[in-house]
């Protein structure tokens, strides 16, 4: 077996002796999705979409749309935190016993992408029992994009301040770009002028087109939110390899 | 005041802590201030006048406040029961971590609270600083009560967020009538009150100290049971 799949069976190893972290996973999405469009009034509200159209809605079904990109946000985000945090303990050692940066961090991505899943699964079901957007291939790549940013937004804010601090800045982070600037709930229901300076405004308009719009006109929102994904990749493939190989000069 | 200040410097230590402690609520309530009226609407609530960006600089430091209180009781675990053995007994250990969270939740409010001053133009400015630390006490309790039972750091980071989320959903100017498990649903009442331009009534700074008091002793009791040996 190689290096990197042992890496990995002990990585996954250590995540289920968990069983509080599957329960919170799967159990956050559940609450908080189906308690946040349950509870919204449906209000009428115009939504402009990319590509320039509008398009009469209502907050219960925006929250619908929304609610799922959020919740994934929040939670890839704080797992890439503490993936990172653990990596950067433990990882050293595997560094220091032989592995190469690459072989000790590989794992650590692949958790990474299994808890990101796992999230985005769940939020995308529990999203379908309440509001069913007009293109699901989209939607999915939307909040898939979500998912991948704030996870490896999360490592790298692991990376760079503490525990308190990532937590601090990945929670509040996703609330005020996902949840507030790339939300049409609130002000005119476009995003303002700056929200493209943000990590979630690809994405975010991505799921807005898909969920509202029958034919899809978000490519290049599309094309910048997977921008945004690789140039995080490479990033974290950086800084990580530069702090579990530092360790082992 | 020595084992104060080292607790205090341990959650300070990492680069940006401190800045990020006094940003975060400060920047939360500039951005958010302007969207949760609309968003308290849309939930079947209603939050007037500068109810909505009072509430914000509560939400704000009742957040840090309860990620600082788990990551305090997580790092309690062990040390301090060995700083007691050593000799500085675990009545003086806990008073010290207590100290040292209540002097950074203090922080964290304050940041708040000024951020809400330059926001908003409130009347009762005491009554809305005073309801701000509430917050910030209630949750530093519930982070130090989560830090108790939950290891991981993951985990209860997590479980904070679960508190504080449905906490935000259900409490006062979210949810038509706000739930009686909204932990900190009393001092949501004096904090929209205050940015109502409202004075709250004795009966809610009653119920307020009440919840404060229980909080904070729930707190030091963790500590306490941290530090004491098992021997």
């Amino acid at each position: 077996m190689s290096r990197v799949a042992v890496a990995a069976r002990l990585g996954f190893r250590e995540q289920a002796r968990r069983p509080l972290l599957l329960v919170l996973l799967v159990g956050l999405p559940f609450f908080f999705i189906t308690r946040a469009i349950a509870n919204t009034e449906r209000l009428p509200r115009l939504v402009e979409l990319p590509g320039g159209g509008e398009v009469l809605s209502n907050m219960r079904d925006i929250h619908g749309a929304d609610m799922a990109a959020i919740t994934i946000a929040f939670l890839a985000g704080l797992v890439g935190v503490f993936v990172m945090q653990s990596a950067r303990e433990a990882d050293r050692r595997l560094v220091v016993a032989g592995f190469s940066a690459r072989q000790a961090i590989a794992p650590r991505l692949l958790i990474l992408a299994a808890a990101t899943s796992i999230v985005l699964a769940v939020s995308l079901a529990v999203t379908a029992l309440s509001f069913t957007p007009r293109l699901w291939a989209p939607f999915i790549a939307g909040n898939l994009l979500v998912g991948l940013i704030y996870g490896m937004l999360g490592a790298l804010a692991g990376a760079a301040v503490d525990k308190l601090g990532a937590t601090y800045l990945i929670l509040f982070g996703a609330m005020l770009d996902l949840g507030v600037v790339q939300n049409p709930m609130f002000g005119s229901g476009a995003p303002p002028a700056w929200a493209p300076a943000l990590p979630g405004y690809g994405a975010g308009r991505v799921i807005v087109d898909s969920a509202f719009s029958s034919e899809f006109h978000a490519w290049g929102e599309l094309a910048v939110g997977c921008v945004w994904a690789v140039a995080l990749a490479v990033a974290v493939v950086v800084v990580l390899g530069r702090l579990v190989g530092v360790a082992a000069d | 005041m020595t084992r104060t200040l080292a607790f205090t410097r341990e959650q300070l230590r990492a680069p940006f802590a401190l800045a990020l402690l006094i940003a975060v609520p400060a920047l939360f309530v500039a951005a958010a201030a302007g969207v949760l009226a609309d968003f308290a609407r849309a939930l079947g609530g209603g939050l007037a006048g500068d109810a909505a960006a009072s509430l914000g600089a509560g939400w704000a430091a009742a957040f840090i406040a309860g990620s600082l209180g788990f990551f305090q009781a997580a790092s309690s675990r062990g040390a301090d029961r060995r700083l007691a053995l050593a000799g500085a007994g675990p009545g003086r250990v806990a008073a010290s971590r207590i100290l040292a969270s209540l002097a950074l939740a203090v922080v964290a409010a304050a940041a708040g609270f000024i951020a809400l001053q330059l926001r908003a133009d409130i009347v009762h400015p005491w009554h809305a600083a005073a309801a701000v630390l509430a917050f910030a006490l209630i949750y530093l309790s519930v982070g130090v009560v989560i830090g108790s039972v939950v290891d991981g750091a993951l985990e209860g980071s997590l479980a904070v967020a679960f508190v504080f989320l449905l906490d935000v959903f259900s409490g006062p100017g979210m949810a038509e009538s706000p739930a009686p498990y909204s932990v900190s649903r009393k001092a949501a009442d004096v904090l929209i009150a205050s940015g109502l331009g409202e004075a709250s009534p004795g009966a809610d700074w009653l119920k307020l100290g009440a919840a404060v008091t229980i909080a904070l002793a729930a707190a030091l009791a963790v500590f306490a049971y941290s530090a004491r040996s098992r021997l």
